[in-house]
């Protein structure tokens, strides 16, 4: 079957870093993603990959703490391919603790990340460039 | 979010409506968790909840369990499509109660 095509585009956008914050993430995003030629199944996926990881942020780079930072949210798609970059100035991510939980231990919590992980093709986790501290990549081939 | 409560017997029905996500979590849980408290049966419509994600499906575990251990059920109600897909998602579709 033929391919949609899907347009190139880029656009960033900083929010405060606020739980109160997430709903505005969403709504921006919703609106990157009315720009591409994809079906509505995948964007609400899309949409809760970038609010999960947005929410990680709050949660764990920042403690839930009131701070004035702002998160940098980057969507960009180029030839079909998506990647979605998160920027903050929180505390270091230490990957090697970041970890879903075992799906079949049922407990609140921890599923944010397995839903990440679930949605995208990529989630890679980089040294931000100053001013950033943390630099998470998440991508998707649109293609598929 | 926003939510409407209503009491027929031992049966409390909470009507959500809107997006559950972290910023609304607290506000859900000081909504169910005293009825689920008093061991009511709890009936969670979620027919106009248009958006779910991790925070709100630990909600929903958090007050399945506190039910079981208080010899009383929640049973999730019209649940909307994007949070059955969360729910499916999350691989609890054989765990919380579904109707």
């Amino acid at each position: 079957m033929e391919q949609a095509h899907i347009s190139n585009l880029c656009e960033s956008k900083d929010f405060q870093v606020d739980s109160a914050n997430l709903k505005h993430v969403r709504t921006f995003c919703r609106e990157v993603f009315e720009k591409l030629e994809i079906n509505q199944e995948l964007k609400d996926e899309l949409v809760l990959a970038i609010a999960e990881a947005a929410q990680n942020i709050v949660k764990h780079a920042y403690n839930n703490e009131k701070t004035e930072d702002k998160m940098e949210i980057k969507i960009s798609v180029e030839d079909g391919h998506l990647e979605i970059g998160f920027s903050d100035k929180g505390r270091p991510v230490e990957e090697e603790k970041i970890r879903h939980r075992k799906i079949d231990d049922i407990k609140p919590g921890g599923l944010g990340t397995f839903f990440i992980q679930q949605i995208m093709d990529a989630v890679v986790f980089k040294e931000g460039e100053k001013p950033w501290i943390n630099h998470l990549v998440l991508s998707k081939n649109l293609k598929n | 979010m926003s939510y409407k409560v209503t009491e027929e017997g031992n049966i409390a029905t909470v009507h959500l409506d809107g997006e559950i996500d972290m910023d609304v979590t607290e506000k859900a849980k000081e909504v169910i968790m005293p009825l689920i408290e008093a061991q009511k049966e709890v009936h969670l419509n979620l027919k106009e909840v248009q958006y779910m994600d991790s925070s709100g499906i630990s909600v929903l575990i958090e007050s399945h369990q506190k039910a079981m251990e208080l010899g009383t059920k929640v049973i999730l109600k019209e649940i909307s499509k994007s949070v059955l897909k969360v729910i499916m998602m999350a691989k609890l579709e054989q765990i919380l109660n579904l109707d």
